[in-house]
């Protein structure tokens, strides 16, 4: 079994740029990357999003999910990166990356996981439109 | 503070609604729980705030012990 990196990163990041140095020579490879949308959850132009987290847990609880889900699915390495702070729309907030030896491991794998991470991490989410934030009650339907 | 005191802790929408994110809270070592530390803070329902307690995910009938970190956490929305 191999590793899993976490990061949460407040500064942003290129996915493809973090994947180039992580990339590694399984059969099968994974990718999920997440960016801002241009607009808020009621269809109103997005200045920007934030997003706050609750350090040390937030960290812990994502290596915990994918630790699990690395063994569940039988799966290799995995890579975690996800912003914290204000982003504007499209910069990318999540990365999440699994590869395996099979494709089936990797896809539902990599599924499983991001459904875990929107779920179970301490992350909140505000949307910021005409000056004004507003935290968001709920997650985006899948 | 004289006596026990907890570590309160708020975030996000919780903690703008609450006007502060930590405070110190007297209580009863091993007889207060999370749940009655809530109540106090007069926040609304306890239903769908997730508790951490010294950076653990609990229960709400989580018993508290002198000097825990108590952590309030509205419903997650990353990813």
């Amino acid at each position: 079994m191999t590793g899993c990196r976490v990061e949460v990163c407040p500064d942003p990041f290129d996915p493809w740029q973090q994947l180039a140095l992580w990339c590694g020579d399984a059969a099968a490879a994974a990718i999920f990357i997440g960016r801002v949308r241009p607009t808020t959850m009621d269809g109103r132009p997005l200045e920007a999003l934030e997003l706050e987290h609750f350090p040390g847990l937030c960290e812990r609880q994502i290596t915990a999910m994918a630790q699990r889900l690395q063994q569940e699915h039988q799966a290799g390495p995995i890579l975690v990166l996800h912003r914290v702070g204000k982003l504007a729309p499209g910069e990318p907030i999540v990365l999440v990356a699994v590869q395996a030896d099979r494709r089936g491991a990797a896809q539902r794998c990599s599924a499983a996981l991001l459904e875990q991470l929107k779920h179970q991490a301490p992350f909140w989410k505000r949307e910021w439109c005409a000056g004004q934030g507003t935290w968001l009650a709920a997650n985006t339907p899948l | 503070m004289i006596g026990p005191v907890l570590k309160v802790l708020l975030f996000a929408s919780l903690r703008e609604r609450a006007g502060w994110a930590e405070r110190s809270f007297p209580f009863t070592p091993g007889v207060s729980t999370a749940r009655e530390v809530w109540n106090q803070l007069d926040l609304g329902p306890i239903e769908g705030i997730s508790i951490a307690v010294n950076q653990e995910l609990v229960g709400a009938n989580q018993l508290l012990q002198d000097g825990d970190e108590l952590a309030f956490l509205p419903p997650f929305t990353g990813g």
